[in-house]
């Protein structure tokens, strides 16, 4: 009789479980859940398995070495790297806000008011996105270099100056090049929350006697909060990130931010200290977690901003009247800063025959020999097809994780829906050459055999840049109201049919603004697929680079205008089917 | 006993694998390396250059050559993580010397004594490594539209002179590897006593610092600096577009030595060995001179103008604490 009651006490739990694990499973959202769960928990533990292990070794990546604090101690109890820290939280915050600034009006003119050739300006802004940032800073530093920048001489022709009015190689000047290159990204996931505003609010302000800028004020940029969030988190850790533009800007002036140190005694060292590179990377982790949780919390009274609603709505347009010329003036005036200044220089390193500052002698040596390389070269057009293959499944793929999980993250109520987010932010948060080298650990010996083929590097893709994807995506499912899943539900849908017909179609500027960023920077990406490709797999991206490597600027610059041109295309074709769909 | 024992045997089954191919690009090579069916080659030897000797090589032979092109350690990571992972892909690897001695003492390379090795200078062979192919050179370069000759710098010391300030464009040898070696090796050259104070005396200059040689040689180019401290090649390499550059003909200049060792788990060992015969031979080291580059192999120079005077002084090799130590000291001195 003991033995029976102990062994129904013993299995009464067991069947708990069991019975709690079968209804869990019996809902579809939960095994989404748990899918979706797994699969980014696949991407983004297990390359970045091999960088946290390597931030506690002593032993290159792969050795077996001994536990250390070696590297926390050397990266961090140095006080020079505070100061450097609080440099590049001024570079990141100066650079992500005026990125902002710039994307909320260009956003704001293009899709809210009925300034002249909104459409165009809209479909060019994305361009600087396409455009390595490497090519975008060296093109400013031709235009505002004291010396002889473009720019600077002509200014002091003009006006009889002595001395160079602007100097590129200053902090200002260093957060103005990288403002201007995060602004694409800003002004991507700023106008999809635009796009699917309701503007009953905005109408009931004005009914109430506030003025159009008062309405903007006050209701319309208050209700963007999320999508300037989202826009904001991102660019600042990727300014904090970056070396590129420091590289460019920052070492002539003198200027020391953290990249410049990780740089310096990690990725820059001989050999490369790939374990110190993933200790400083841990730090940026942090900083980036510490932001998601920060994105989290403002935007956590999700209801308050959910303005897309049961109610039928058509975007509505402010009617500027005669300031819609000036609007239309304000935007083309920004976009010579954003996409016409770095393109026609991009366009003048293409035709010269070797890089320099041109003057009235250089029209007579113009050439389209890079353009002729472009044509004739076999390797050329491989890549261009692995790109375009990488760019359109890659974003594809993305974009479909990206949804799920934003619908996990912010609709449901599930224990440890939170843990997504911080998953996909893991790998992030790594250098980009350091968590190259943790997805070539991670696929080298892989069981499946992908590594050295095209799998590998799009694998690499979706692992690094799922954030853009989610971000995007997360901003736009914010401002959808629940009634209409409600609605939805009480109608009989199940949670397949609700997501495919409800939430899908209303999340699309969301998803198509995070699938066009995504798709450009697939198209000329580099550091994570540097190590990955094999001589047939080569994308655009380490073409490039190896072009530049090789002081074949001419070459580098005509790719770029070669992929902006596609890129356009590419945009225009996405914008058209993503309409054509909705009608 | 035991380790001796498979030391011995690895030499035996290492000397019966090489040996009968270890002298000449004979057909049996060619043969067998065509049943291999391509060679796998990681460097950091030029896109363009390697593009033209693979061309070259597969007409001459009918291998394909498969490139994979990065910087010197983003190679040595790559073939480092594939070799301790037991999956090796490449044969050949083409880069410099100092990641070349790493991969070496790790184990990555067999002895190859390629029959092209005879037409190198016998000090330009490595025991390990073997011919050093080519030397990549590190000078004054300067925009001759800005600086005329007469007036250019004639020394190294002549950089100092107070009309130089402010016009003198270097990699930052805090950051860029091969200028730390540059920098550090500078005793080569001028002594230490005097080497010690011409670094000081530079760094109070206060050159423009920038990434790399590459940046250094493109503000030259657009002359945004007029003078900088690069690689020569660069003169002929931007002169034959048509930028204004000339160098410096300092005598003794300093640079990097470049090597072409075989894999010692080579996928397809015949085709590395077919391989380097025919990259060191005569017509690869034309093709290589002909864009420019430093070869080793006798009576073959660039198209420069005395190309032939510059006496090549190898910079010191630096280890993983050796950088680390000069990198500290050079922060010291170029940026404090």
């Amino acid at each position: 009789m003991n033995h029976r009651t102990a062994a129904i006490r013993r299995a009464l739990p067991t069947a708990w479980v069991l019975k709690r694990a079968w209804s869990f499973l019996s809902q579809p959202i939960n095994w989404t859940f748990l899918g979706v769960a797994a699969i980014l928990a696949f991407l983004s533990l297990y390359p970045s398995f091999f960088l946290l292990y390597g931030s506690f070794t002593d032993s290159p990546l792969g050795v077996p070495g001994h536990f250390t604090l070696r590297n926390y101690i050397q990266a961090y109890s140095d006080p020079a790297a505070y100061r450097l820290i609080l440099t590049s939280f001024v570079f990141g915050i100066g650079a992500s806000g005026l990125s902002v600034i710039l994307a909320l009006t260009l956003a704001w003119i293009t899709i809210r008011t009925d300034a002249p050739f909104r459409r165009l300006f809209e479909l060019t802004a994305v361009i600087p996105n396409i455009m390595p940032p490497i090519l975008i800073s060296i093109s400013w530093v031709l235009l505002l270099n004291p010396s002889n920048g473009l720019i600077n001489a002509t200014l002091m022709r003009i006006f009889g100056l002595g001395q160079a009015p602007f100097n590129i190689y200053s902090l200002p000047g260093l957060i103005f090049v990288e403002g201007l290159i995060l602004t694409p990204l800003s002004f991507l996931i700023i106008s999809a929350a635009l796009k699917g505003m309701d503007p009953s609010l905005e109408e009931s302000a004005k009914t109430l006697g506030s003025n159009e800028f008062g309405v903007v004020g006050r209701i319309t940029f208050p209700l963007m909060r999320p999508a300037i969030l989202a826009a904001a988190t991102l660019n600042f850790v990727r300014a904090v990130e970056s070396f590129d533009t420091p590289a460019i800007i920052a070492l002539p002036a003198r200027i020391e931010v953290f990249t410049t140190k990780i740089w310096r005694e990690a990725l820059g060292s001989f050999p490369t200290n790939h374990n110190l590179a993933a200790t400083y990377g841990i730090g940026i982790l942090v900083i980036a977690l510490v932001f998601v949780y920060l994105y989290r919390r403002f935007t956590s009274r999700v209801e308050s901003f959910s303005t897309v609603t049961g109610k039928a709505f058509r975007p509505h347009q402010i009617e500027l009247g005669g300031a819609r010329y000036l609007a239309s003036g304000a935007a083309f005036v920004l976009l010579i800063f954003l996409v016409v200044l770095p393109f026609v220089v991009l366009l003048l390193v293409s035709l010269l025959p070797y890089y320099h500052v041109p003057t009235w002698d250089t029209w007579k040596t113009l050439t389209l020999h890079n353009y002729r390389y472009i044509l004739d070269t076999p390797r050329v057009h491989r890549a261009f097809g692995n790109s375009l293959f990488l760019a359109i499944v890659g974003a594809s793929i993305c974009m479909f994780l990206a949804t799920l999980t934003a619908y996990l993250t912010v609709r449901t109520k599930i224990a440890g829906r939170g843990l997504l987010e911080g998953l996909v932010f893991i790998p992030w948060a790594f250098p980009g050459t350091a968590l190259a080298l943790g997805l070539l650990w991670a696929y080298v010996d892989f069981p499946i055999p992908i590594y050295a083929t095209i799998w590998i590097i799009l694998i690499a893709y979706v692992t690094r840049f799922l954030p853009y994807g989610l971000r995007a995506v997360t901003s736009t499912i914010i401002q959808i109201h629940r009634e209409l899943e409600e609605a939805s539900t009480a109608c009989g849908a199940g949670f397949f049919a609700t997501f495919r017909r409800i939430l899908i179609p209303l999340m699309r500027p969301g998803i198509m603004a995070g699938w066009i960023i995504l798709a450009t920077i697939y198209m000329r990406e580099f550091s994570a697929s540097i190590f990955l490709y094999s001589p047939g797999s080569e994308p655009l991206g380490p073409l490039m680079y190896f072009l530049y490597l090789d002081g074949m600027r001419g070459r580098v610059g005509a790719l770029g205008v070669v992929i902006s041109i596609i890129c356009v295309i590419l945009i225009a074709f996405a914008q058209r089917l993503s309409r054509w769909e909705a009608s | 006993m035991a380790r001796n024992v498979k030391l011995l045997l690895a030499s035996i089954a290492a000397l019966l694998v090489f040996a009968p191919q270890t002298y000449g690009q004979d057909a049996k090579l060619i043969e067998a390396a065509k049943k291999e069916g391509k060679v796998v080659a990681y460097g950091s030897l030029e896109s363009d250059t390697s593009d033209a000797i693979s061309k070259a090589f597969q007409k001459k032979t009918g291998i394909e050559m498969e490139y994979w092109r990065a910087s010197a350690t983003k190679v040595m990571d790559r073939a480092m993580t594939e070799f301790r992972a037991g999956k090796p892909l490449f044969d050949v690897i083409l880069t410099n010397d100092n990641p070349l001695q790493i991969m070496e003492k790790n184990g990555l390379f067999a002895k190859y004594n390629s029959p092209s090795a005879k037409d190198f200078p016998k000090d330009a062979i490595d025991p390990n490594l073997g011919p050093r192919y080519r030397n990549v050179i590190i000078g004054i370069v300067y925009n001759k539209s800005m600086i005329k000759p007469a007036d250019a710098p004639k020394s190294l010391e002549d950089l100092l002179k107070p009309q130089y300030k402010g016009k003198l464009v270097m990699p930052d040898p805090t950051q860029h590897t091969t200028t730390t070696q540059w920098v550090a090796s500078l005793f080569k050259l001028m002594g230490k006593e005097k080497a010690d104070k011409f670094i000081h005396d530079l760094a109070a200059m206060k050159p423009i610092l920038v990434e790399s040689l590459l940046p250094a040689a493109e503000r030259v180019t657009t002359g945004e600096t007029p003078i900088a401290i690069t690689y020569v090649k660069y003169t002929f390499m931007y002169g034959q577009k048509g930028a204004p550059l000339d160098y410096v003909r300092l005598g003794k200049m300093m640079g990097d030595g470049h090597y072409a060792p075989l894999s010692s788990k080579a996928p397809h060992p015949n085709a590395g060995m077919a391989f380097i015969d025919y990259f060191l031979g005569e017509e690869s080291m034309g093709i290589l001179a002909k864009m420019g580059e430093f070869v080793n192999r006798k009576g073959i120079y660039p198209p420069l103008p005395d190309a032939d005077k510059i006496q090549f002084v190898e910079m010191v090799d630096l280890d993983t604490k050796g950088f680390a130590e000069k990198k500290k000291e050079y922060t010291k001195i170029f940026l404090q």
